[in-house]
């Protein structure tokens, strides 16, 4: 089993398997991902779409609908740095206490996120009443008009009575991100919370997600596939690549020392806010078929440096330093990247 | 609430002229139908000159189409319009007929519909793809394919040594209120006679309702499952509601099209209502009409598309004031 590097852990993930059970097959969508997150800080989970990235997060609270299955591992949620609570052992019940409560999620479509036949405050209302922090709907209503407020949204007494087709993109995901933070919880998961956005909105939304875990003192778990956000509000980056974690470093350290070919190959591909770049390359081979995913290591058929044993075993993780791992044969012992 | 307003007297504006669209054509083709309706009202062959003479002036047979047709409206609207036939007053016989057996009978069907339908529409989406959606489609494809005179006979021969139904007589309660008996017994709590009504009414009813119970379970079942892949529903779990709450999000968001059919429906009632007031001995409007064609007795034919085109019309409208009831986003 991976060792896990936290001081104070908030969530820890040992080992986790996720596979959808679709006509086509078995996709294997998550196998063998392990990591933590510190308490208080921001984790990215970053990776080309379909990477199992949103499937990871969701399987933090168990939500993972059929025909989906977590098939094993664990998933350790600390409320308080003494308590452990062991997620996917709860039942359905036990995990709804939890899910939307202390830890909730900011999905990517504000469009699509919250049901168009009621109003914004009535929505997260509803989320403060399925949790028993009120009684009735109506008592919820000023409560979102604060929560509103704190996401900055301009009159928030008219808006609370808005339903969500009549704001526009960003104010929605500002509702949403309202929803998120209404019972109060200790860690925000934020599944690539602009991609839908326009630039300009984009840039607002992350700068109130920052203020927000500020002010909160919120853990936040960020995925996006947009390595600039990683750069600019992420602590900690953890790289997947076809439903397993490649590298995980601080921030700073996977920008300026990529160890595993894929994060080489990722950094190249996208502008790197670290360094100047003349040209963008793209990475050649597509995303493997997760119904039949190549043995050893999943990213062997489009590594330049793909060795025989790569085709053959998983590589292990390996701890290069005290808080930077990378999953590549590569390092297994004395082998040092060429080139 | 002023846009409402707007809607509202658009929708009456246009209300006079379907309901003249709707008698007139009828008209015509009653009027235009050769043959000689005053001797045919007068007995046939056998007919008096007298009487024929009598009944020509009377119609105005012999004037052009529109001017018969505007003699009938205003004697229809003002309730004077003498069956030539029968020889009762057309308002009175209609109104009586479509108040105490027609209406009764389809807005029982309707409430059956609605009752039975929805749920089992909702119950073949959540267990979608077990035995119990099967039995459900099974069931809906049953109600929409059989005829209902068929499926009719079948069951009065096996539920009428039972005692299930009762077969004759349409009794009445001794008060009135609105005219509708069953609603006039509702508001007077006379349970003794609404299970009379419902005795008599429960298997005319079901059976007027059995293909719109299979096309609403189809309908609601398939809206169902599309608003349950929605993301908000996906949303919904993220943030720890309890099952029946998401249900009852996703019913309401399945619910449009299952209103437009509805509404649409309600006219399927009121043309299937002849078939089954003819079946089990229904002194209704259904049954009447029927009667008045055979009969060449076109100003009850007339004044009776008449009337069920204003409850047509106003089901309809109804059907629009509720989507937006429903969907904010819809404008009027």
């Amino acid at each position: 089993m991976t060792e896990l590097r936290c001081n104070d852990p908030i969530i820890e993930v040992h080992d986790l398997y996720v596979y959808f059970y679709t006509y086509a097959g078995v996709v294997r969508a998550i196998e063998g991902v392990s990591f933590c997150i510190e308490r208080g800080e921001t984790y990215c989970l970053v990776g080309e779409t379909g990477c199992g990235k949103s499937v990871t997060s969701r399987a933090l609270t168990k939500l993972i609908l059929p025909p989906g299955r977590i098939e094993k591992g664990k998933v350790y949620y600390y409320p308080e740095p003494s308590r452990r609570i062991d997620i996917l052992a709860l039942s359905e019940e036990e995990v709804k206490k939890i899910r939307g409560n202390e830890i909730t999620y900011i999905f990517q479509d504000p469009g699509t996120a919250l049901d168009p036949l009621y109003t914004i405050g009535y929505q997260i209302a509803e989320t403060m009443l399925v949790h028993g922090r009120i009684r009735r709907i109506k008592e919820g209503i000023p409560h979102a008009v604060e929560l509103l407020r704190k996401t900055l949204i301009p009159d928030p007494e008219r808006r609370v009575k808005a339903y969500p087709h009549e704001l526009s993109g960003g104010m929605k995901q500002r509702a949403v991100i309202a929803t998120a933070l209404a019972n109060n919880p200790k860690l925000v998961i934020a599944d690539e919370p602009t991609t839908a956005l326009d630039a300009t909105v984009q840039a607002q939304i992350m700068e109130l997600l920052r203020k927000l875990k500020k002010e909160e003192g919120l853990t936040i778990l960020l995925i996006t596939h947009n390595m600039g956000l990683v750069a600019e509000m992420c602590d900690r980056v953890a790289v997947m690549y076809a439903g397993t974690i490649v590298e995980e470093a601080p921030t700073e350290e996977l920008f300026k020392n990529p160890l595993h070919p894929y994060t080489r190959l990722l950094l190249r591909a996208v502008p790197n806010p670290l360094r100047r770049m003349d040209k963008l390359e793209s990475i050649p081979g597509t995303v493997p078929n997760l119904i039949y995913p190549p043995p050893g290591c999943r990213f062997h058929p489009r590594c330049p440096h793909a060795m025989d044993i790569c085709r053959e075993e998983r590589p292990p993780e390996i701890w290069v330093n005290e808080s930077h791992r990378v999953a590549c044969h590569l390092y297994t012992g004395k082998a040092s990247l060429p080139g | 609430m002023a846009e409402l307003k707007k809607f509202l007297i658009r929708r009456l504006l246009t209300f006079v002229p379907t309901l003249i669209g709707a008698t007139f054509i009828v008209f015509i083709i009653a009027v235009m139908i050769p043959g000689n309706p005053a001797q045919l009202w007068a007995g046939g062959i056998k007919a008096s000159k007298q009487t024929v003479e009598l009944l020509i002036k009377e119609y105005h047979l012999n004037s052009p189409w529109y001017v018969q047709y505007y003699y009938f409206m205003k004697n229809i609207l003002s309730g004077k319009a003498i069956s030539p036939v029968t020889n009762t007053n057309i308002w009175k016989s209609i109104t009586t007929r479509l108040l105490q057996v027609t209406l009764p009978l389809t807005l029982f069907s309707f409430i059956l519909i609605v009752a039975i339908g929805i749920p089992l529409g909702v119950l073949s989406a959540i267990k979608r793809n077990t035995w119990i959606d099967n039995v459900a489609r099974a069931f809906a494809l049953i109600g929409i394919s059989t005829p209902i005179f068929g499926i009719a006979y079948i069951l009065i021969f096996w539920l009428q040594p039972h005692g299930l139904v009762a077969l004759a007589g349409m009794p009445l309660p001794k008060y009135k209120i609105t005219g509708i008996p069953p609603i006039d017994a509702l508001l007077k709590c006379d349970c003794h006679y609404l299970l009379i009504f419902v005795k008599r009414m429960w298997l005319p009813a079901f059976l007027l309702a059995l293909a719109g119970i299979g096309v609403i379970t189809r309908v609601t079942r398939n809206s169902f499952l599309d608003a349950m892949s929605s993301e908000y529903v996906v949303f919904m779990e993220a943030r720890g509601f309890p099952k029946r709450r998401i249900y009852m999000h996703i019913l309401k968001n399945s619910l449009t099209p299952v209103i437009t059919i509805l509404g649409l429906m309600f006219g399927g009632l009121l043309a299937g209502a002849p078939i089954i007031e003819t079946i089990f001995g229904l002194p209704g409007l259904g049954r009447y009409l029927l009667q008045a064609i055979y009969n060449f007795d076109y100003l009850t034919l007339v004044a009776g598309v008449f009337f069920v085109a204003i409850i047509y019309i106003t089901v309809n409208l109804l059907v629009d004031i509720l989507y937006g009831v429903i969907d904010p986003r819809v404008r009027y």
